[in-house]
């Protein structure tokens, strides 16, 4: 057997097999995906919102927090990141009109959402502590359909779904597709007590546990992903309240995206630089979400090498032929070149192809909205060229990374 | 909550085991099949060869019409031919075992034998044209493999566009031993190379066209 063709059958066995552990906890747990826990009491609670520039959203955040039918919130702080803009007047004016509001501003620009959260967090004197962004906009119910979770001493942090809000734009539509994936990928994930991340738009922590861990790491680009991995090798549980909702605004253009995908990634990278030492240690961390984070990094870096050597080799070889055609005045294409006679390969690749895009449409049905409904083609761009954005990004990002680049 | 946890990963593990020996399974079970129907076509071949053989020493001193010899001859070939297309397709295909390997280096023996077999029926009748094409099998060589796939195709067009053209293409590096002596009388520098009736080797085809002004 030639190489590739064993590189070939690692990829279809890594992916079979995690493919199949996403569908036997999907078998499992089916029942419990929407489950939502009664809370034994009123838990205290008081959200952050770090807020640099949003005048534009963080009204519509503070009114959709306020909003909310859980009894337990008692403050909002939102810290304004000594924006340039006029949010900071906007938030003066929603804390004058409700006393549960309150603004405050950091000493100087910390310039990353983390300074401006941990700021905030000094002034949180309740049981619980949440997050979310200035761009988002949780559902009336989403905190209380979160705070149940907290019945178990043990869970430090319980993270929502995150639905896209602005789906203005093509890219925009696919993001939503995309959220709703990783949503329910993430919940299944809580089943295996492995969810790595606990979202900006909304998540909410133990205020014991958040200062166990000390808070957000300023230096960390995703510190929504470092906390998380902080709270799981400190002992604290993690949960995804699937039925709790916060939309958000996604990027609407190639170049912001980019710059966000980028971001996340290199994030991703710091943190599993910074949490190396446990690697096959510590539980799940080191068990499976950091075994998980980096064969996902090596699997779409040499994945990329890989399709990128087959499509060159082919695209090459296919412009020679058409050179020497050309230059013989023989046909380009001819019956025999286009007879087909699949490998097992391919068959390996449709049947993966086939449980992928089926995994899609499952993540996709438990995501429903009302008022909106993907396009089937949308599903499609998401499912077949969509996805192959990701490993370029990843050896940006890696290159970014090995390069000291930790820019906002 | 959890009751899956401990247990998710080895099941998955097994599942995923057993869907892959499942599926090499059914690979090799295709690739055998394919390897099975080419070899039963290479035992009918290779009986009709040493048929055409035992027909070509019984012929030998007697004056039986070259349009015989003629016809035998390109039909065999053109079957040879014909084996050898659904071979290279059969090839492609072939990713988790080497039977087809062993196989195409059979049949170019066969049409190492073929070639032989022709010399003498050549030189009695020139009633036809001999174009044997001789080619790299294993060359990673893009540029190579671009070269030779227009090849066959124009020689393959001139195979169906004349009558009396008999084409033999044989992997020049099938690493046998009496093909590479009969290559050593033509001090072949690189392949893909032409030889047309015994005589002409080229290393440069243009088109169609130009072939046919070696033919006979």
């Amino acid at each position: 057997m030639e190489f590739l063709t064993y590189l070939y059958l690692f990829y279809t066995f890594v992916a079979f097999y995690f493919l199949f552990i996403y569908i036997l906890v999907y078998f499992q747990n089916r029942k419990q995906i929407y489950e939502v826990v009664k809370p034994n009491k009123i838990y205290s609670l008081s959200i952050v919102v770090p807020c640099y520039n949003e005048a534009g959203t963080i009204g519509k955040n503070i009114e959709a927090i306020l909003a909310s039918n859980y009894g337990g919130l008692k403050k909002l702080i939102v810290v304004d990141d000594c924006s340039t803009d006029n949010s900071f007047e906007i938030i003066k004016g929603y804390a004058k009109k409700d006393k549960r509001v309150m603004a405050v501003q950091t000493p100087k620009n910390t310039g990353r959402a983390a300074g401006a959260k941990n700021f905030g967090a000094k002034f949180v004197k309740t049981e619980l502590i949440g997050f979310s962004d200035a761009d988002s906009y949780p559902e009336k119910d989403a905190i209380s359909k979160m705070i149940g979770f907290f019945n178990d001493k043990k869970m430090g942090a319980v993270t929502s779904r995150v639905l896209v809000s602005n789906k203005k734009n093509k890219l925009a539509k696919i993001q939503a597709i995309e959220y709703k994936i990783i949503a329910f990928t993430r919940k299944l994930l809580g089943f295996l007590e492995s969810i790595y991340v606990t979202n900006g738009p909304l998540s909410i922590y133990r205020k014991s546990a958040f200062d166990d861990v000390g808070g957000f790491d300023i230096n960390n680009l995703t510190e929504d992903i470092e906390i998380t991995w902080h709270f799981v090798s400190k002992g604290w549980k993690v949960e995804m309240a699937i039925p709790s909702v916060a939309f958000t605004n996604v990027p609407t253009n190639i170049k912001s995206w980019f710059k966000q995908r980028v971001r996340w990634n290199i994030g991703g990278l710091q943190t599993i630089s910074k949490y190396k030492s446990k690697f096959f240690q510590c539980g799940m961390l080191g068990l499976f979400i950091m075994p998980f984070f980096i064969m996902s990094w090596f699997l779409g870096i040499t994945g990329l090498f890989f399709l990128v050597y087959r499509l060159g080799r082919y695209l090459i070889g296919k412009i020679l032929v058409a050179k020497y055609s050309v230059a013989s005045q023989v046909a380009l294409v001819r019956y025999e070149d286009l007879s087909l006679n699949p490998s097992i390969l391919f068959f390996f690749g449709l049947v993966l192809f086939a449980l992928g895009f089926t995994y899609t449409i499952i993540a996709m049905a438990y995501s429903r909205e009302n008022n909106f409904k993907h396009r089937v083609h949308d599903i499609f761009i998401y499912s077949i060229f969509y996805l192959l954005a990701y490993p370029p990004l990843l050896i940006i990002s890696f290159y970014k990374f090995m390069k000291g680049e930790n820019k906002w | 909550m959890l009751k899956s946890r401990k247990h998710v990963f080895w099941e998955a593990m097994v599942m995923t085991i057993a869907i892959f020996l499942v599926g090499l399974f059914l690979g090799m079970m295709i690739e055998q099949s394919n390897s099975n129907k080419i070899s039963s076509f290479l035992i009918e071949s290779e009986i009709s060869l040493a048929d055409g053989n035992a027909f070509s020493e019984i012929i030998k001193n007697q004056n039986f019409s070259c349009d015989i010899i003629k016809n035998m001859n390109i039909e065999f070939a053109d079957k040879v031919y014909e084996e050898a297309k659904l071979l290279e397709q059969f090839d492609g295909s072939e990713k988790l075992t080497d039977n087809l390997k062993s196989l195409h280096k059979k049949y170019d023996l066969l049409r190492t034998l073929l070639w032989t077999s022709n010399q003498e029926s050549l030189e009695r009748c020139k009633n036809y044209n001999l174009i044997i094409y001789l080619y790299e099998y294993e060359t990673e060589e893009l540029d190579k493999k671009a070269q030779q796939n227009v090849w066959s195709k124009i020689i393959s067009d001139l195979h169906n566009n004349e009558e009396s053209v008999l084409l033999i293409p044989i992997a020049a590096d099938s690493e046998l031993s009496s093909l590479n002596l009969l290559l050593s009388e033509y001090d072949i520098k690189s392949y893909p190379v032409v030889i047309i009736n015994n005589k002409n080797v080229l290393y440069e085809i243009e088109s169609e066209e130009s072939l046919k002004k070696y033919l006979d």
